[in-house]
């Protein structure tokens, strides 16, 4: 068995899972991932996508000719590779795609979402696919800044009422063009899968603690004359951003977890803050878009903005 | 359920401005509708996100192939209503969707769009091809040239690198002329015509009967209205103030003339012949007129 720590959680794998940072093996595991044989279909379905079918505490999902994953109750993944699979190809699409569902299924806060160390908080930056997360958490890396997550952060309320996301440690995952555009060629690990041309990244540093939040910003792009900058949006809207930048918002509002994004909003609301930044996309752009957030994170009291 | 209705178009030939009067001729308010909220209809069939959404598959870890592979399937959930808010009260009576994909076939022989199970139909646009070309070029950031070239290139590809990440997936336009004719001869779903110079001839007519098509009787004076909230002042006066999110990133400009012929001032005589020589079935078939006389030898 391979051990994994991922989001918080202790993960026995019957299978390698290349990216994630490595688990205590001794320790009861929360998630236990295996080879079993999965049904086409699930009986009782109460939902049917086109890619899942739902049941009770059952998630089944099928990703054509890769493989199809059975989730039960959050605690345990089967998977059957389907058509010859490589096993590379069934494990980036398992810690990825399948884990957030499962962290979901958890009733775990999980946002879209890459993070850095700033001082001794977490900043986070959420946005869709193609929003620029990862480039531009690998691009802060380059100032120093610690990668603490990438593409999902799951947030934990504690007793004393702090936000702190668990750091998972990934590596960045980056696309061919971000990787020669921030010149880390000479840091370019794997291929994710060998007929994609997005490749795992060492980040300079990254931290494996669980990190109390200190911002939380949405990336919005903008175009034109329109003006970049940091917004603060009233409560209701920061509790709407917070939802829209779930991993999988349809989940939230299937699995009834509106409750849970709500309390967690009011969290960093309170400890910290939900806010835009807007921003042309673009390479270029990259080096104003970190002064504009060092100055903000001044201005929030984060370490001076120093890494 | 509501029907989903394609706007299938090759760009710059309307569609846009059609959706915008969509959105106007279901506003309540007494104002234009605002360019960058036009909620009336959903984002583009290409776009990345509701694809992730509706599957829970991060689709930047698939190739191109493996996802056309999945699109009809999602196209069939989305039209069976399940990604609206609210199934029971849709808002509009329509789901309208656009696509610049040409109507193809996946690897395994399945329609892309999904046949009769994506959509009950379609709204085909287009416009004369020597007006498309220098809008093409002002859109695409490039010369006329090079736009006239992409035109006449079937292979030519919207959001087709392989090195990024793009927030739509990849469109086969298939050339201008295949394009439309990939739309007009496939067999699987009832398609409307709509050319962009009748509309802008005569605006509220061509709307109503695209509208009749898809199943609507439009109330006659919301629609003058829609028309004139839609008009190409209105347009450009919205994006110079406040930009429009739809626009490329380099393009200085949407909505840049939405007039008709002007390519009698704005193409040279050896592009408007390179034109009409790569599409002269197509313009006939659509009452494009030729200008330039070709031998045998150059069709």
């Amino acid at each position: 068995m391979y051990s994994y720590r991922v989001s918080g959680l202790e993960v026995a794998s019957e299978v390698d899972l290349p990216g994630l940072i490595p688990g205590d093996p001794n320790a009861a595991p929360d998630v236990t991932i295996c080879r079993a044989v999965v049904p086409k279909s699930l009986d009782g379905a109460t939902a049917i996508g086109p890619t899942w079918q739902r049941a009770d505490g059952r998630f089944l999902m099928h990703i054509p000719h890769v493989a199809r994953f059975l989730l039960e109750g959050g605690q345990s993944i089967a998977f059957e590779s389907e058509d010859d699979a490589e096993l590379q190809d069934v494990a980036v699409f398992l810690s990825g795609s399948v884990f957030g569902v499962l962290l979901h299924q958890r009733n775990h806060i999980v946002l879209h979402a890459s993070a850095v160390l700033v001082g001794d908080k977490a900043v986070l930056f959420c946005g869709q696919s193609g929003a620029g997360k990862s480039t531009l958490a690998a691009a802060l890396g380059e100032h120093g800044y610690s990668l603490v997550a990438d593409d999902q952060c799951a947030i934990e309320i504690g007793a004393d009422g702090i936000p702190r996301i668990q750091a998972d440690g990934r590596r960045l995952r980056l696309w061919e063009k971000s990787i020669s555009e921030l010149g880390l060629d000479d840091r370019r690990g794997d291929p994710m899968r060998n007929r994609l041309r997005k490749f795992y990244v060492e980040p300079v540093a990254a931290s494996d603690a669980a990190v109390p939040i200190g911002a939380v910003y949405a990336l919005i792009e903008i175009r034109g004359q329109q003006e970049p900058g940091i917004e603060r949006p009233n409560v209701v809207e920061g509790t709407r951003l917070l939802v829209a930048n779930a991993y999988r918002p349809m989940l939230v509002h299937r699995l009834d977890q509106r409750e849970v994004y709500f309390r967690a909003a009011a969290a960093i609301a309170a400890t910290s803050g939900i806010f835009r930044l807007k921003r042309q996309l673009g390479f270029n752009e990259i080096p104003a878009t970190i002064a504009t957030l060092q100055a903000h994170w001044e201005d929030i009291g984060l370490t001076d903005g120093a890494p | 359920m509501i029907p989903t209705i394609w706007l299938a178009s090759y760009p710059k030939s309307g569609n846009t401005w059609f959706r915008i009067l969509l959105a106007n001729l279901w506003s309540k308010r007494d104002t234009p509708a605002d360019i960058n909220l036009i909620e009336s209809t959903d984002s583009i069939a290409s776009a990345r996100n509701p694809f992730d959404q509706q599957t829970l598959i991060d689709s930047s870890l698939m190739t191109n192939d493996e996802i056309d592979r999945l699109r009809p399937a999602t196209y069939a959930y989305a039209a069976s209503g399940e990604t609206l808010a609210d199934p029971d009260d849709p808002c509009f009576p329509v789901r309208f969707v656009k696509a610049h994909d040409a109507y193809t076939l996946t690897d395994r022989g399945e329609p892309i769009m999904a046949g009769g199970r994506g959509a009950a139909g379609a709204i085909l646009f287009v416009r004369d091809p020597r007006d498309v070309a220098s809008s093409f070029a002002h859109h695409m950031h490039c010369s006329v040239d090079k736009a006239i070239s992409r035109m006449g290139d079937s292979d030519f590809c919207f959001a087709g690198a392989s090195d990024r990440l793009d927030r739509q997936f990849r469109q086969r336009l298939l050339g201008w002329s295949g394009f439309a004719r990939s739309w007009l001869d496939q067999r699987d779903i009832p398609v409307h015509l709509v050319r962009y110079e009748d509309m802008l001839a005569d605006t509220p007519a061509i709307a109503l009967a695209a509208l009749r098509f898809a199943g609507v009787e439009p109330d006659p004076s919301a629609l003058d209205r829609a028309v004139a909230f839609a008009s190409i002042d209105e347009l450009q006066r919205q994006e110079a103030a406040g930009g429009f999110r739809e626009a490329p990133r380099k393009a200085t400009s949407f909505f840049r003339r939405g007039k008709a012929g002007g390519w009698r001032e704005e193409l040279t005589h050896e592009q408007v012949a390179r034109i009409e020589r790569d599409h002269a079935a197509i313009m006939d078939r659509l009452g494009y007129t030729r200008s330039t006389i070709q031998t045998e030898e150059e069709r």
